[in-house]
């Protein structure tokens, strides 16, 4: 492992060599690398790492929480001595394992699941202090805002700032063609793939019309009757990191179970979004991709996960307690497979895009 | 393609669940409802038919109402008139296609070939032939001389049916003598086919969103189409082009009527606009009238010198046409209705009181009025109120379970049953509360379920078991019985008041749930469900007035899950009161108030662990006499899907 370690320098350059910066690899305990690969991509999200350190730095003794051991774990990454090495994230795991029962063994876990819980786990965490505090500080303050009668939705925490973002489904009756539009938090995409397509092809897809019909009509109020209707899903708010989560698992029912697409889809370096509404706040905003998650071998519940970020310039790619440098040309090789012929695959499975004005 | 079109309901083996559905309507509904989808004049009997949302079809004769045509379940979206006025074939959401002898106004049979709503019509009267087309992407062709000589026995008939169409048709055109037939589809394109050989023609494309009305020319080389794109296009069957594309509405185009020399269009929209323009020169358009709500038919008087205009709002009205004079120096037309004929108001809102029994709407004019669900018929006119206040009036502190649901698509109430027997009866109260009068015991449980569903089958095999236990409630006869797949076809409807006649019967046999069967004929309760539960004095109940082995460890209690509060105040005071002065608990109330240490004993106020919201669910208020007091509070552990809003119950 030394020399790994410095074979990494070498190959970055003591010049070259980031200062501030460390590349340190995560320890697997057993089937956790969809954690190790998740944490690591999130760590290259600068955004997002740089709140979790401003957390700790605010919260020195607070009760532990999934948010204080991730806090914990960036915080010991981001002041090593060492410029690379591994760490053991321990507490983390141990956290995470009493908190949701799912991940509470040593089994293959789905890391876009694993992802979703973190985000939203911790958003509460925030919503939950912060109630607390107003609580125990103002309780003049909240009493008034009850009486007033309306609901003020919950300032946004720095988790929503950085990841959530608000779909709009736009819904024609096609009897009377009145159109009813629900906006719509999110906190990732997830998108159908096709064969031999691009990320950009894949989301206008996602925005494509869909027709409710059938069995699934649409439930009018100005008819007040199930009539057919056409609705589409477009990005109201681009969130300033996109998360694009790729539906690599499909459910085969004639298998009974889940099935790897491993489908050749690019993702570009650089991404705009154009399956955006009308009344979209910032649909012009440019994306910077920043770290993919990627799902090697053959199916959800066997294989590994490691990641690829991007970091002052140069991409790296964390294989658990590995970090290597690699060429960016080396990006390719995770878009898929363009024929299904062979079981295993090395495919981009989550993708975090960063928009370029929060770089 | 030739298939075979079974007319039969469907095999008694891969039945679906069976859905009873009534629907709460006067003995004759002379007005629409709600908006008219289709018209259609006799001339010879200067008859207008018209159908739509409220599922029945009307015949004014002279412009007055003659007979309502009803078998429909759902919105009848077209008809033809055809055999010269002798048989009527109507389209419905219902998925069937009718046919009805239009003069004496019954229905002759029902064809279920279609597999979803069915749109549109188009009749060659020179072939008497009739196309279906609606939105399992199907048009079947029918030879109306075939469908009028369809008995009870000889039910099939062959159809030919025209593929291709590869999205939901909305509307459908053939020219008289049947040579070409076109379809308009959320595809955005027309499709060709020539019925005579069932042969796929040609497509055109050029509209931008569904093509809504469609008409061709009398020699089938012309077509005009309306779109939600807001144009109506002029087509050359022979050129396959455009040749016209006019703009004269704001909105989509659901309507069109051409005269009879493709000379002018008239053209209904969104828009709420009647306009119509001279073909050759469209920049000589003329608004003939701006209805109150968007177009949904248009339909030439016999003269052909006005039209009668349908909306989504159930007046239908008719309106003169600008003569080629009018067009060629400008005149002005009549900005009036030359006719019109009213319709009523179609019921937009309705609130399921929580008794439970009672349903509270609103209609299109506002208009408040309160229905009995077990009578089957309204019972208060309020007239224009409050909405939500005539509901806080009638509000009540109890909680009975949803056992049926409200429908509101024909503008009408359609009451769906709950779909099984657990859901169907489980609403109990008492006898008294339900307002039976004639009864030994009032305080007898009675279940909503099976007393509606007494009444509604009341004349099916005419079951009457036992003197005592004749129908507390009775429908009118004419009240709608429908009996359907859940959430999809029709299987029956027959007026209660008919289901005693012979082929009726025998129909009902088929289609009639089991578990309904056994309700109505056995006369047996149905299955209650027990639940546990804890009774705990509520914290400021002072401890010496309980007795002391009771305070540490609460008795575990089971009941059907519904009882009588005074079933548990009785409890409360024999088992969990100390002293023993609270002996009886009779309803007289003479004995002097019970006192403990100078507590007043005025009421027992029951009430439930508040993150346990669904609780009362199974508690059902009685009065209780006043002289019982103590706060208690109940806890039970067992979950209830169908809970409601109450979460807190006061008794005093």
């Amino acid at each position: 492992m030394g020399a790994n370690i410095s074979q990494l320098e070498r190959d970055i350059g003591s010049e070259q060599f980031p200062s501030n910066e460390h590349y340190f690899g995560l320890v697997n305990f057993g089937n956790t690398c969809y954690s190790n690969s998740v944490l690591q991509a999130l760590y290259f999200c600068k955004p997002f790492r740089d709140k979790v350190l401003e957390y700790k730095a605010k919260n020195k003794r607070t009760k532990e929480t999934l948010l204080t051991c991730l806090a914990d774990l960036f915080y010991s990454i981001a002041t090593h001595k060492k410029k690379v090495g591994s760490i053991a994230p321990k507490k983390f795991i141990a956290r995470l394992r009493k908190e949701k029962e799912e991940f509470d063994n040593y089994m293959q876990q789905d890391a876009h699941e694993f992802l979703n819980f973190l985000i939203n786990h911790i958003s509460e965490i925030i919503l939950a202090e912060r109630q607390q505090n107003s609580t125990a500080n103002n309780v003049n303050k909240s009493k008034n805002m009850g009486e007033n009668g309306t609901h003020v939705p919950p300032e946004p925490t720095w988790v929503h700032e950085i990841f959530q973002g608000i779909l709009t489904s736009e819904t024609r009756c096609l009897n009377c063609e009145k159109v009813s539009c629900i906006d719509e938090d999110f906190f990732d995409l997830q998108v159908d793939i096709e064969q031999n397509t691009s990320i950009t092809h894949c989301l206008r897809c996602f925005s494509n019309t869909e027709t409710l019909c059938s069995d699934n009509k649409f439930k009018c109020d100005n008819c007040s009757s199930y009539q057919e209707a056409q609705k589409s899903m477009r990005v109201k708010k681009l969130p300033m990191i996109l998360a694009l989560h790729l539906k690599r698992f499909k459910y085969m029912e004639q298998y009974n179970r889940h099935i790897k697409v491993s489908h050749r889809v690019v993702f570009p370096l650089e991404l705009r979004l154009f399956n955006t509404s009308e009344d979209a706040v910032n649909p012009d905003r440019l994306y910077d991709l920043v770290a993919v998650v990627i799902h090697c071998g053959s199916g959800p519940n066997r294989g590994h996960y490691i990641s690829i970020v991007k970091s002052h310039g140069f991409w790296l790619l964390f294989d658990d307690d590995q970090v290597d440098k690699i060429d960016a040309s080396t990006i390719e090789d995770f878009y898929g497979l363009t024929s299904d012929t062979q079981k295993s695959s090395e495919t981009g499975y989550i993708l975090f895009y960063q928009s370029r004005e929060s770089l | 393609m030739r298939i075979m079109a079974n007319l039969k309901a469907g095999s008694q083996n891969n039945r679906k669940k069976v859905q009873v559905s009534m629907v709460i309507c006067d003995p004759e509904e002379k007005r629409h409802r709600s908006g008219v989808n289709a018209l259609q004049i006799d001339p010879l009997l200067d008859r207008l038919y018209s159908a739509g949302r409220d599922s029945i079809i009307r015949v004014f004769e002279h412009e007055r109402y003659f007979h309502g045509m009803e078998h429909h379940t759902d919105w009848v979206n077209d008809i033809v008139l055809c055999c010269s006025g002798r048989n009527l074939i109507s389209a419905s959401s219902d998925t069937t296609v009718k046919v009805w002898n239009a003069h004496k106004g019954f229905c002759m049979s029902t064809l279920r070939t279609h597999r979803d709503y069915v749109k549109a019509l188009a009749y060659a009267k020179d072939r008497e032939q009739v196309a279906s087309a609606g939105l399992d992407k199907s048009i079947y062709l029918w030879d109306i001389n075939t469908l009028t000589a369809l008995t009870a026995s000889n039910n099939t008939v062959t159809t030919s049916s025209l593929m291709g169409s590869k999205e939901s048709i909305y509307s459908l055109a053939m020219n008289p003598s049947g040579s070409i037939i076109v379809s308009g589809s959320t595809e955005k394109a027309l499709r060709f086919w020539d019925p005579r050989t069932c042969a796929k023609l040609f497509k055109l494309k050029g509209h931008s969103d569904n093509v809504k009305a469609l008409v061709v020319n009398r020699d089938g080389t012309q077509c005009l189409s309306g779109s939600s794109d807001g144009t109506i296009k002029l087509w050359s069957l022979g050129g396959q082009r455009c040749l016209q594309t006019m703009r004269v509405h704001s909105d989509s185009v659901w309507a069109l009527l051409a005269t009879e020399n493709f000379n002018y269009v008239i053209s209904g929209g969104r828009d709420n606009k009647v306009i119509m323009t001279e073909l050759k020169n469209p920049q000589n358009s003329r608004v003939i009238c701006i209805e109150q709500a968007p177009i949904l038919k248009l339909c030439f008087t016999a003269d052909q010198q006005a039209v009668w205009v349908s909306t989504s709002d159930s007046n239908i009205r008719c309106w003169k046409l600008p003569t080629d004079k009018h067009f060629d120096e400008n005149l002005p037309v009549s900005d009036k209705p030359i006719s019109l004929i009213p319709g009523g108001a179609a019921i937009r809102e309705a609130v399921v009181l929580n008794d439970k029994r009672h349903i509270l709407t609103k209609d299109a004019s506002e208009h408040v009025a309160l229905y009995d669900v077990l009578q089957a018929k309204k019972v208060e006119d309020i007239g224009v109120a409050n909405f939500q206040e005539e509901i806080k009036k009638r509000f009540k502190m109890i909680h009975i379970p949803n056992w049926f649901n409200v429908d509101l698509k024909t503008g009408m109430l359609t009451i769906h049953l709950g779909q099984d027997e657990v859901d169907c009866f489980s609403a109990w109260v008492s006898a008294r509360d339900a307002g039976i009068k004639d009864t030994p015991e009032p305080d007898s449980k009675v279940n909503y379920g099976k007393l509606l569903l007494q009444a509604l089958l009341e004349h099916w095999r005419m079951v009457q078991t036992e003197a005592d236990t004749k129908n507390h409630f009775s429908v009118p006869k004419h009240t709608p019985l429908i009996l359907s797949e859940i959430g999809g076809r029709t299987l029956y409807r027959v007026p209660v008041g008919e289901a005693g006649g012979e082929t009726e019967s025998a129909l009902l046999n088929e289609t009639v749930p089991g578990w309904v069967t056994a309700i109505v004929e056995d006369n047996c309760n149905g299955k209650f469900i027990k639940i546990q539960f804890y009774l705990q004095p509520h914290s400021s109940v002072p401890v010496h007035l309980l007795k002391q082995d009771r305070i540490k460890k609460p008795e575990r209690l089971v009941a059907n899950d519904f009882i009588q509060c005074k079933k548990v105040a009785e409890h409360i005071l024999e088992k969990l009161l100390g002293d023993g002065n609270a002996s009886s608990p009779g309803v007289d109330g003479d004995s002097s108030p019970p006192t403990s240490n100078g507590y007043g004993v005025d009421h027992i106020e029951l009430s439930c662990n508040e993150q346990v919201r669904y609780f009362f669910s199974f508690i059902h208020i009685v009065e209780i006499p006043k002289r019982f007091m103590k706060t208690l509070e109940l806890n039970h552990y067992k979950k209830y899907t169908s809970f409601e809003n109450d979460t807190r119950i006061l008794i005093s």
